[in-house]
């Protein structure tokens, strides 16, 4: 069990930046994930901690141990993989124990340890059986048991349940969550899915384009992002973004009629100004603020709430939740929202504040 | 659901089944029965039933048992040299250089090259006189070798010819199969604590086994068959030193006109390379279904 430190880690295929001066600091026994859409090199960063990936410049050090020239064995990770990558041609003992007879630990000892972590995983009855033979949840549970059975310094997870279907994986990520509470281990766990992000982690670093957005817990990426692409990345639905202009005073901002009030950020804002109002579905439903018209198109109804698709007379599209009613296609409904919900952006996408 | 019976597609495929399954029932069973007979054409039209004559008289053959040995040392090292060559030179490739595609294609070469060519090309290439080998072994002041002429030798020969045409053939599929296999297996074992060496062994290749087994078996299956290197290299000579059993066969049917007795040799020779290749088989894929 170590810390980890990614230190200004950059990367590039070609003229493409993968990895772009990225650093990141991952506190003993914490669970980070690594947060952002296909292509924005987080995989890349979690192969290059694992050491199966060069990079170009900047350094990796798990513990106190700088690991950057080290090949994969040396580094002691354990790394979870999307695919599962279980031995084909092993049974699942032998897949589990593998780590250890690379080791050169003897025989009653390992299948000592394997037996434990069988056990753990509840994988006991498939022991003897081959990876064919198991269901996509099976594999991936006999992969964190190949990578629990070592105690390693450090867990990479490498989006490991998205070929998992939605039931599996929801309970797969309380079993990943769980197993974090109870061996407290250094984990990092890579996903585009921001409900794993933001369920599992402890620290999430936002990447795009091989940049760090922010890093921050899960509920200040949430109530509290730095610019426009983590506020639309977190959060689903994903937080509405509407075209504003800051009025004569300063203090207001105009959506259409409707006039925010943002006299906190006045110093910031010029009259005149173009910015984008930021504004979660889920703040769109109150007894009395401001208003705005919503002639609706689709109601989504989820039980407990419903989410309704609409368009301002502005024709920008907006998403807004609904949780008395559940207006149908062609009614216009008044929205309404207090002014502390809104995030304000400015043309460049950042935070205003 | 189509069922077998009304599926209207049977009145293609099944007329071709019924022609393939009696030509070739009623070839092997007309071989069979005339390999009963001793119909020569030195003697024609004398021909009588003589039972299982032919094939007792090929077990005590000296040049058949001979020869059917020959067919054995040749199919093995032949089989096994390429396969072991081929992996090796695979193993070597795997990995990304500028004149990859150009070696691929190069491979292709002596694969496409007909036999005749290849025979010759060798034959030239081992003349005792003007070859480029014993060139090449006198510079690394090596003595001189008669390739072909000596009876020790030859077989050795047409074996390197064949490994030398061969190979390729093995590296092409073996890579093909190298590519198609999952690299994560391989990281994860990386991750695991394997060396380079333990990747390939413990993961790599067991992924590879089931491609292996079967160039293996193609290959053992031509090497069994092989005719036309013989042929132009050595013609089975010097003195029957390169006589294989199936060009032993072509010598008995073509040379001595004996059919019945050269078709007995083809029937034993196949039931040989069955029992063989079955035997392999049940060898490399050890279960049913196994993967």
């Amino acid at each position: 069990m170590a810390n980890l430190s990614i230190r200004s880690v950059s990367k590039s295929y070609g003229a493409v930046n993968v990895l772009d001066d990225v650093s990141v600091e991952v506190e003993e026994g914490s669970f980070v994930v690594l947060l952002g859409p296909s292509g924005c090199g987080k995989s890349t960063l979690l192969h290059a901690v694992a050491g199966l990936n060069p990079i170009d410049s900047g350094s990796i050090v798990i513990g106190d141990r700088n690991v950057t020239n080290l090949p994969a064995r040396e580094r002691d990770v354990a790394m979870v993989f999307q695919s599962y990558a279980l031995y084909p041609t092993m049974s699942v003992a032998e897949n589990i124990a593998f780590p250890l007879k690379m080791r050169g630990l003897d025989r009653k000892t390992s299948q000592e340890k394997v037996a434990a972590v069988a056990r753990l995983l509840r994988i006991e009855a498939l022991l003897q059986r081959k990876p064919r033979e198991l269901s996509g949840g099976q594999r991936q549970r006999v992969a964190i048991g190949r990578a629990l059975v070592r105690d390693p310094r450090l867990f990479l997870f490498d989006e490991p349940l998205s070929n998992l279907d939605a039931a599996l994986r929801t309970e797969l990520r309380a079993e990943i969550k769980r197993l974090h509470q109870s061996i407290r281990r250094t984990m990092v766990y890579v996903t585009h899915d921001q409900t794993e992000a933001l369920t599992l982690a402890d620290k999430i670093v936002v990447l795009k384009a091989g940049k760090i957005e922010q890093v921050g817990t899960p509920l200040s990426l949430y109530d509290d992002p730095d610019n426009a692409f983590v506020a639309g990345f977190i959060g689903s639905p994903r937080m509405n973004f509407l075209k504003a202009r800051v009025a004569e005073d300063g203090k207001t901002v105009l959506v259409g009629d409707a006039r925010v009030d943002v006299s906190h950020l006045a110093a910031r804002l010029a009259s005149g100004q173009e910015v984008t109002l930021g504004i979660r579905p889920e703040h769109l439903d109150e007894k009395q603020g401001v208003e705005l018209a919503l002639a609706v198109d689709v109601t989504e109804r989820l039980g407990s709430t419903s989410y309704v698709h609409g368009a301002l007379p502005s024709g920008e599209t907006v998403v807004a939740e609904r949780r008395e009613d559940q207006p149908r296609f062609g009614e216009t409904i008044t929205l309404r929202f207090v002014a502390g919900r809104t995030r304000i952006f400015d043309a460049r996408g950042s935070r205003v504040r | 659901m189509a069922t077998t019976a009304s599926d209207p597609t049977k009145h293609f495929f099944q007329p071709i089944i019924v022609c393939l399954t009696v030509a070739s029932v009623a070839l092997t069973l007309f071989v069979i029965w005339i390999s009963l007979h001793d119909l020569s054409l030195m003697r024609a039209g004398r021909e009588k039933f003589v039972g299982l004559d032919n094939y007792l008289r090929f077990f005590g053959d000296p040049r058949a048992m001979a020869a059917l040995w020959r067919t054995v040392l040749f199919t093995a090292l032949a089989t096994i040299i390429e396969i072991a060559l081929g992996l090796a030179v695979v193993l070597f490739l795997d990995r990304d250089f500028a004149m990859k595609r150009l070696v691929r294609t190069l491979l292709l070469v002596p694969i496409i090259m007909t036999p005749v060519v290849v025979g010759l090309t060798w034959r030239f290439l081992f003349d005792p006189a003007t070859g480029m080998a014993n060139y090449l072994l006198s510079l690394a002041g090596i003595a001189q070798v008669d390739w072909l002429g000596s009876p020790r030798i030859a077989l050795f020969a047409v074996l390197i010819a064949d490994i030398w045409q061969w190979t390729p053939f093995v590296i092409l599929l073996v890579m093909a199969a190298l590519e198609s296999a999952p690299t994560d297996p391989l990281n994860a074992a990386r991750v695991d604590g394997a060396r380079e060496w333990q990747v390939t062994w413990y993961v790599l290749l067991p992924m590879l086994r089931r491609a292996l087994a079967i160039v293996a078996l193609i290959r053992a299956i031509d090497s069994i068959k092989a005719f036309d290197l013989f042929y132009i290299m050595t013609r089975g000579g010097p003195a029957l030193s390169t006589e294989t059993l199936n060009y032993y066969g072509y010598i008995v049917a073509f040379t001595n006109f004996d059919i019945s007795y050269a078709l007995a040799i083809a029937v034993i020779l196949t039931i040989f390379t069955n029992v063989a290749l079955l035997t392999m088989y049940s060898v490399l894929f050890p279960k049913a279904g196994e993967r």
